[in-house]
């Protein structure tokens, strides 16, 4: 019990500032509401902007003009003497951290938001505690919405020591580029950080408990990516559970596959074996709102919880753990908390994998339409066809339309390719819009440029695409 | 040792009832409480639970048969244990009901539910503004899809403003055909459909036909400037719904003014003792709630609505109003009411003259709240106006005094400053 304890009042208090609290509370302040904003860190921006999404991108983008410029030779460029200079590397990638997670302290402030750095817990279903460096706060709020994110899940036999046994926060920010090493787990993170140190010079394994490479997604992805994989020498240990750790000279990870084990030596290991949801440490039993057995808390699609009055939105309510869709529940929960009608009714919500090749989707996958009773009709357009690939030195991939044999209409998108990320908001307008084959048939395609190649997936898919031998 | 499960005596009065589906076939297995088939009595439909597990022997009478009170329904013991002969009719003039499975092959593939509107992001928000069901909304665009054109036409068909606590739904027809659909024949004049009436079209056509027969029916209509009070409303719906978490109608203040002014003419709040030659002047305020279903009219009862506050009163409107359309509602919940209320205005109309639900002495209708312009000051202004009317019995209650009743009615919900200081 603190003496002396600070009590503030507000209409809407968010607890968390990732990109589902930041937005939530700018766009509660737009609306004329009160708003108190908790962050634990010293930082906005959550993981996305600070170990996440943003810092990442920036390290992919240098390991691959590295390995382009590797590769260049054909074209006439010849560099010498390439020398990876990792801390400079991380400087300038926690400048541009710095620059974002700045622009959103001034976002939040001339939105007039208050801003309370502490860990925050439910006191009771109208009032918070949150515990500040200077002492307790008691914030009475008449709404709150919980946006507290996720964090890495620990693996028995790995215990986490920054060092050897690191996480991908721990990744972003090393300063030396390790021989080997072992990364535990292929999901996004995994394939995208195990690419940037391969290309960075690493001798990098992965180790994966699944017997197949993004198994909820199309096969053909996988394919493509287990391709790219092996020129870039990278080991795929598919199947096998990772058992331990043997720390020593050199350091052993040992596997269990489905005929033998496997000891892979390393100097470093990168733990990347998917997420869980911090709603374990707000005291939520006190209130009652209720989570399911994984801890992710339940919300309908206002992003209301069991309890009138608290909503829940981005990692921690579940679903893909994607900053956009937070982004999108933030609004949500801000607008129905202002009276306005809003509801969490996308059609779809894309998804990206920046490995190299880009990995992104929006809408059904072709086994989901025919798991929900679609005939399926599918056309696909492989890079290899495209001048403009040919021209990027980037011909891996390609996109597949995926509709409705009945109706033709677009049900989803999935493409691999260099800058694919860039088009599948395209492709998520158009199934936004209800957008039938036609529709993006008889829309013109800048040419030449990668996103022809979903003109052409669709045209295929009506059996008259014309860079391509129809089926 | 087989057991005959008969149709038990389920109380209140009611002796027989249809069989709207089996819920076991021949040869399965049941576990003691496990619901064995529904039947429609003419208050509800209810489910009847196996007395005890076992295996279903034999099942003695075919959906949509009528039922009575004491009849055989079931033999349930051990599987391949002989059937007691001594009960019930033979094979032979009773089919067997085809076991629930048969219908599955015709069903419609689950796509159909899970399929989504086809809509724009814009479109959708537009429906939601206005209240308006995307799910099974016909759309008249390019490959079905709905325009926002769709969407505002199917907000007009729907209340300008909902008194009841859901929109009423949007039906083509009068009650949808009873389970079985109909027969077409020719005729003369051409074809015709025979459709089975429903054990609760009959007890309608009962209730009604007694209602018209016994009391003299007399309605008095009144208007009311409801201008403030949809203020009000519009003014506190978001609050109450984010807050509590519940769908917040107007109804909940009619209730609620009915209530105040039941208090003030008891006798609309009665009902007559004719061999006693007594009033019998209801001390608490069970306001019944005429709710549309599918099948046809049903009456649930919101009881002590006079010690309910208006979100406990919308949460109970919205709970009895969904359990009526789905049938699910207990016997009690439809019986003990003292004076009724009947929400048409959504369904349009000017005002209409509703019948007594008996035995009580009168009924409120709630028509359509419209802008409309009235003289206000010495000026012309657009106001928001509904007709009330009440039906009453002048057997016992005269003109003068309803025409009170509904001044001092127009008046409460006419300036809700004045409902308050009444609550």
């Amino acid at each position: 019990m603190v003496v002396g304890s600070v009590v503030r009042g507000c209409q809407v208090v968010v607890i968390g500032a990732g990109p589902g609290g930041y937005v939530a509370a700018i766009r509660a302040a737009q609306l004329g509401k009160d708003v108190i904003l908790v962050e634990k860190e010293e930082r906005l921006g959550g993981v996305c902007l600070n170990v996440g999404c943003i810092p990442s991108k920036a390290l992919i983008h240098a390991a691959d003009l590295a390995d382009e410029l590797r590769g260049a030779k054909k074209m006439g460029l010849k560099v010498e003497g390439l020398y990876v200079d990792l801390p400079q590397m991380v400087r300038w990638k926690d400048g541009i951290v710095q620059r974002l997670t700045g622009g959103v302290k001034f976002l939040c402030e001339k939105s007039g938001i208050e801003v309370v750095h502490g860990h925050a817990e439910f006191v009771s279903d109208r009032k918070l505690a949150v515990a500040t460096s200077d002492g307790r706060v008691d914030i009475d709020f008449e709404t709150a919405i919980i946006a507290t994110g996720s964090r890495p899940m620990g693996l028995d036999g790995f215990p986490h020591d920054g060092e050897k046994i690191i996480g991908s926060s721990e990744a972003l920010s090393l300063q030396t580029v390790p021989d080997r090493l072992v990364v535990i787990g292929a999901g996004y993170i995994g394939l995208e950080l195990g690419m940037v140190y391969a290309k960075l010079g690493a001798k990098v394994s992965i180790v994966e408990f699944l017997p197949e490479l993004l198994p909820d997604l199309d096969p053909d992805v996988a394919k493509a990516l287990a391709r790219r994989l092996k020129q870039l020498k990278i080991d795929l240990h598919l199947e096998h559970r990772a058992e331990r750790f043997e720390e020593g000279t050199p350091s052993v990870v040992i596997a269990q596959g489905p005929d033998a084990e496997l000891r892979v030596e390393t100097d470093v290991v990168m733990m990347s074996v998917g997420r869980v949801p911090n709603s374990d440490a707000l005291a939520l039993d006190k209130v009652g709102v209720t989570t399911d057995e994984k801890g992710f808390i339940q919300v309908d699609d206002r992003m209301r919880t069991s309890i009138p009055g608290i909503y829940a939105i981005g990692d921690v309510v579940g679903g893909v753990l994607l900053a956009h869709k937070a982004y999108q529940e933030a609004k949500v929960a801000a607008e129905v908390i202002a009276g306005e009608p809003a509801a969490f009714d996308n059609a779809a919500v894309p998804a990206v994998i920046y490995t190299d090749p880009e990995v992104a989707w929006s809408g059904l996958t072709e086994r989901e339409a025919a798991d929900q009773g679609y005939s399926v009709v599918t056309g696909t357009f492989p890079f290899s066809a495209s001048g403009r690939a040919m021209s990027l030195d980037s011909t891996e991939g390609f996109v597949k339309a995926i509709a409705d044999a009945d109706s033709k209409r677009l049900l989803g998108v999935v493409a691999v390719g260099r800058g694919v990320s860039e088009f599948i908001g395209e492709a998520t307008l158009a199934l936004e819009m209800g957008a039938f084959l036609e529709d993006v048939a008889l829309t013109i395609h800048p040419h030449p440029t990668m996103s022809e190649a979903f003109q052409e997936a669709v045209e295929a898919a009506l059996g008259k695409a014309v860079h391509i031998v129809n089926k | 040792m087989a057991y005959v499960f008969t149709f038990p005596d389920v109380g209140e009065g009611i002796h027989e009832g249809q069989v709207v589906e089996w819920l076991v076939a021949e040869g399965d297995a049941v576990d003691e409480d496990q619901p064995l088939l529904k039947v429609e009595t003419d208050k509800a439909v209810v489910e009847l639970p196996s007395p005890k597990a076992g295996t279903v022997l034999k099942l003695y009478v075919a959906a949509d048969a009528t039922i009575h009170v004491g009849e055989p329904l079931v033999t349930i013991g051990e599987a391949g244990e002989r059937v007691p002969d001594d009960v019930g009719p033979t094979d032979s003039d009773l089919p067997v009901p085809e076991p629930d499975g048969s219908t599955a092959a015709v069903a419609p593939p689950v796509e159909a539910a899970a399929r989504r509107p086809l809509a724009t992001p814009r479109t959708r928000a537009r429906a939601r503004k206005l209240g308006v069901n995307l799910q099974g909304l016909q759309g008249t665009g390019a490959g079905g899809r709905i325009t926002d054109e769709d969407v505002e036409r199917a907000a007009r068909r729907g209340p300008s403003l909902e008194i009841a606590a859901e929109p009423a739904r949007p039906r083509a027809s009068a009650p949808a055909p009873p389970v079985g659909g109909g027969t077409v024949m020719g005729t003369e004049d051409g074809e015709v459909e025979r459709i089975p009436l429903s054990h609760l079209r009959k007890v309608i056509a009962g209730a009604m036909r007694t209602s018209k027969q016994t009391s003299a029916h007399v309605t008095h209509v009144d208007e009311a400037d409801v201008t403030d009070l949809v203020a009000h409303y519009k003014k506190s719906k978001p609050t109450i719904e984010e807050r509590y978490g519940v769908k917040f109608s107007l109804l909940p203040m009619f209730i609620k003014a009915l209530v105040a002014v039941l208090r003030q003419y008891p006798t609309f709040n009665a009902t007559v003792d004719e061999e006693a030659g007594e009033f019998l002047l209801k001390r608490y305020y069970n306001i019944g709630i005429a709710v549309d279903t599918p099948e046809g009219l049903i009456v649930p009862v919101v009881r002590n609505a006079d010690q309910k506050d208006m979100i406990t009163l919308a949460r109970e409107v919205g709970d009895l109003a969904e359990r009526a359309r789905s049938r699910r509602l207990d016997l009690s919940e439809l019986r003990g009411g003292t004076c009724t209320i009947t929400n048409i205005g959504p369904l349009g109309g000017v005002f209409a003259t509703p019948i007594i639900n008996q035995p009580e002495l009168a009924i409120l209708g709630l028509h359509a709240i419209k802008e409309r312009p009235v003289v206000v000051d010495g000026e012309i202004a657009i106001r928001d106006m509904m007709y009330l009317s009440v039906s009453f019995d002048h057997r016992w209650v005269d003109g003068a005094e309803a025409a009170r009743f509904m001044t001092d009615l127009v008046r409460l919900v006419s300036a809700p400053g004045l409902l308050m200081a009444r609550l």
